[in-house]
C-alpha cells in the first residue's frame, strides 16, 4: 500500500528528514544522488534515531556508535553485532510527493 | 527517589606548609624528600597537576574538527579534541558510568566521537553522551541523557597556538599564570609571521627520575652541559662545549612565578649543536628581521644557547627547537613526550633540518637526551637511602647575583651559570604546597617585583 510521505521539495539532499505518519514508526527520508529513499527512523540496531545521524560516501550513518548502512546497496560498515541491514522501502514519486510502499514498516 | 548528580568535580587545593617548608629558601637548600616520598608525590597531584594550567596540545596538531590527540594532566587522562566551531576542547579520558577509558589511541584525524568498550555509552566530540546500547537505557523512564557528558577540563586557553589546560575553575586566565614571563615566551612563539607548529609526530620514553629533576634542568641548568655534554657535543661539534667568555656579561637568567629562562644572547650557539651550518645560516640570515620584530636583546635570545621551563613540566630548547612535557607517574618516573617546533614561515627544507637534527640530539636515542637521562635517574634513585635522603642538597650558586634590568621582567639574574632560575622554581613549587588559593598564589615571592609592574 502507497503511503504519502511528504513533498518531493521537502527532503534534504545529503541530511535525514524525519516524518512521522499515523500508525506508524518514524520514518526517514533522504536525497542521494537524485534518487529519494525512505526508511525507518530507528536504526535498526536499537532506538537511536538516524535523522540525528548524516549521510556519509552514500551511507546514512548513526550518530551513536556510528554504524554505517549503504543506501544504493545493503552493505553495513560498522556493524554492532547482532545490528540487522536497514529496510529501505519502495518509493514512487508522483505529483511533487514522495509515496512508499510501507506494507513492511512497523506498525506504532 | 534519589537522582544522580553528574556535575563534575574538580578536587579543592589543601595547605602542606611541613612539605612547603622542605624547600629551605634561606639556605638554597633543597631537602631530598621532595623526589622520593610518596606523601609528596600525592600533594603535588593535588597541589599542583589538579591546580596549574598545564600544556596539552599545540594547535598544528590538531587542524580539522573532530581531530584529537591523547595526553595526561599529570596522571589524569585527557582527550583534547578539536570542537565543530574550531574551538578546543579537553575531557578526561574516562567514561562516567564504570569509568573505563573512552578513548584508546594517542591521536586522530576527524573522530565521530568516542564509544567506551565496556557497555556501548557513546560521547560526541563535545563530550555530550549521545546514546548507550541503546536498548536497555532507553526503556528507562528515569532515566536522564542529557545530565551525562566526558568531564571537561575547567579551562582551556590558546596563547599562540600552545594549548593550556587546568582542573581549576577559580585558575587566572593563563595570560596571568604567564605573567610578564610572555615577554621571553614571545621570542620563541613569536619570532616569525604565522607562528610555530609541530611537525613529524611525537617521541616517547619513560625515564626513572623524579618530574622536578629535568624540569629544573631545563629551567635554569646549563651549568651542567660544560660535563655532562663534553663528549655528545665533541662528536657533532668537534669540540667541547663553549660558553663564549665573550658573552658572560650579557648571559643571564630571568624567573615569573617558576617559569624561568637562562640564555647566552649568542644568536646561534644552541642551533649550532643541531650539526647543520645551513640552519646557522638561516637564523644569521633571519636575525635582522627578528631584530626589527623583538628587539635586540630577544633577537639574540631565538638560536642561542638557552632552556626554559614553564613552570611545572614544560620545557624547550629555544635554538634547539626541541618541546617536551614530563609527565609524572609516581614520584621515580616520568613519562617524556617530545616535539620538534618550527616557525609555519620556515622553508621546508629547513623545517626537515631542524627535524634531524632534534632527532639525532634531543630524541630517545639522541646523543644530548641520553646524557641527561642517566644523571636524572640517579639523582633520583640514590634517594632509596634513608639517610642519604635526610641530606639537603646545594643550591647556593650565583646568590648575590640578582640584577635588575630595564626592560627584562621577573627576577633577572647575571650570567646564565646560577642556580637562581632552580631556586625560584623551588620556591615556586613550595608556594604551590603551602597556598590554598590563588590570590595567595600570585602575591607570592615569585611574582613579578612590584616596582616592574608600575614601571611598565
Amino acid at each position: 500500500m502507497m503511503e504519502r510521505i511528504c513533498d518531493l521539495a521537502a527532503v534534504p539532499d545529503g541530511e535525514i528528514l524525519r516524518v512521522e505518519l499515523s500508525g506508524y514508526r518514524p520514518l526517514a527520508a533522504t536525497l542521494l544522488d537524485g534518487r529519494v529513499y525512505v526508511f525507518p527512523d530507528t536504526c535498526p540496531h536499537a532506538a537511536e534515531s538516524l535523522s540525528k545521524g548524516w549521510v556519509e560516501d552514500g551511507r546514512v550513518v548513526c550518530g551513536v556508535h556510528f554504524a554505517e548502512f549503504g543506501l544504493a546497496d545493503d552493505e553495513v560498515v560498522n556493524r554492532p553485532v547482532g545490528c540487522p541491514d536497514l529496510v529501505k522501502f519502495p518509493v514512487e514519486l508522483k505529483d511533487g510527493a514522495v509515496y512508499a510502499d510501507l506494507s513492511k514498516a512497523e506498525a506504532a | 527517589m534519589c537522582k544522580p548528580d553528574m556535575a563534575p568535580v574538580y578536587p579543592q587545593a589543601s595547605s602542606y606548609p611541613h612539605l612547603a617548608d622542605l624547600i629551605r629558601s634561606e639556605r638554597a637548600q633543597v631537602d631530598r624528600r621532595i623526589f622520593w616520598d610518596e606523601e609528596v608525590y600525592k600533594a603535588e597531584q593535588q597541589q599542583i597537576f589538579a591546580r596549574a594550567w598545564l600544556f596539552v596540545a599545540h594547535e598544528s596538531q590538531i587542524p580539522d574538527p573532530g581531530d584529537f590527540i591523547r595526553t595526561t594532566m599529570g596522571e589524569d587522562d585527557v582527550i583534547v579534541v578539536r570542537q565543530r566551531d574550531r574551538s578546543v576542547q579537553a575531557f578526561l579520558n574516562a567514561c562516567p558510568h564504570r569509568g573505563n577509558r573512552v578513548c584508546m589511541v594517542d591521536a586522530g584525524k576527524k573522530a565521530r566521537g568516542f564509544i567506551c568498550n565496556y557497555h556501548g555509552w557513546s560521547f560526541g566530540i563535545d563530550g555530550a553522551l549521545r546514546g548507550t546500547d541503546g536498548k536497555v537505557y532507553d526503556t528507562d523512564a528515569h532515566f536522564e541523557k542529557a545530565q551525562i557528558n566526558l568531564t571537561p577540563v575547567a579551562q582551556i586557553e590558546s596563547y599562540r597556538g600552545w594549548i593550556f589546560a587546568t582542573f581549576d575553575p577559580d585558575a587566572p586566565p593563563l595570560t596571568e599564570f604567564f605573567g610578564p614571563f610572555t615577554f621571553y615566551l614571545d621570542a620563541f612563539l613569536d619570532n616569525d609571521e604565522g607562528g610555530t607548529e609541530f611537525i613529524g609526530g611525537a617521541t616517547r620514553n619513560l625515564v626513572d627520575c623524579n618530574w622536578k629533576f629535568p624540569a629544573e634542568n631545563f629551567v635554569g641548568d646549563i651549568l651542567h652541559a660544560f660535563w655532562t655534554h663534553q663528549a655528545g657535543a665533541a662528536a657533532i661539534l668537534g669540540g667541547g662545549v663553549d660558553l663564549g667568555p665573550h658573552y658572560a656579561e650579557r648571559a643571564f637568567q630571568a624567573s615569573v612565578f617558576g617559569h624561568g629562562i637562562e640564555t647566552n644572547l649568542d644568536k646561534v650557539g644552541n642551533t649550532r649543536t643541531l650539526g647543520y651550518p645551513e640552519l646557522v645560516q638561516y637564523v644569521f640570515d633571519r636575525y635582522p628581521a627578528m631584530v626589527e620584530r623583538l628587539g635586540e636583546t630577544r633577537a639574540r635570545m631565538v638560536g642561542a644557547i638557552g632552556s626554559c621551563t614553564i613552570f611545572p613540566n614544560l620545557s624547550f630548547l629555544p635554538g634547539q627547537n626541541t618541546v617536551r612535557v614530563w609527565h609524572p607517574r609516581g614520584p621515580h618516573q616520568i613519562e617524556l613526550v617530545s616535539w620538534t617546533v618550527v616557525n609555519r614561515a620556515m622553508p621546508e627544507h629547513i623545517k626537515e633540518l631542524y627535524r634531524k637534527g632534534v632527532m639525532m640530539t634531543f630524541s630517545p636515542g639522541g646523543v644530548f637526551e641520553m646524557d641527561d637521562g642517566e644523571n636524572w635517574e640517579y639523582a633520583t634513585r640514590t634517594n632509596r637511602g634513608f639517610v642519604t635522603r635526610h641530606q639537603p642538597l646545594h643550591y647556593a650558586l650565583g646568590l648575590g647575583t640578582e640584577a635588575p634590568e630595564k626592560g627584562l621582567p621577573g627576577h633577572v639574574c647575571r650570567g646564565s651559570l646560577n642556580d637562581a632560575n632552580q631556586r625560584q622554581f623551588y620556591r615556586r613549587w613550595s608556594e604551590f604546597m603551602r597556598h590554598d588559593n590563588w590570590g595567595d598564589l600570585q602575591a607570592a615571592e615569585t611574582a613579578p617585583p612590584q616596582h616592574q609592574e608600575a614601571a611598565e
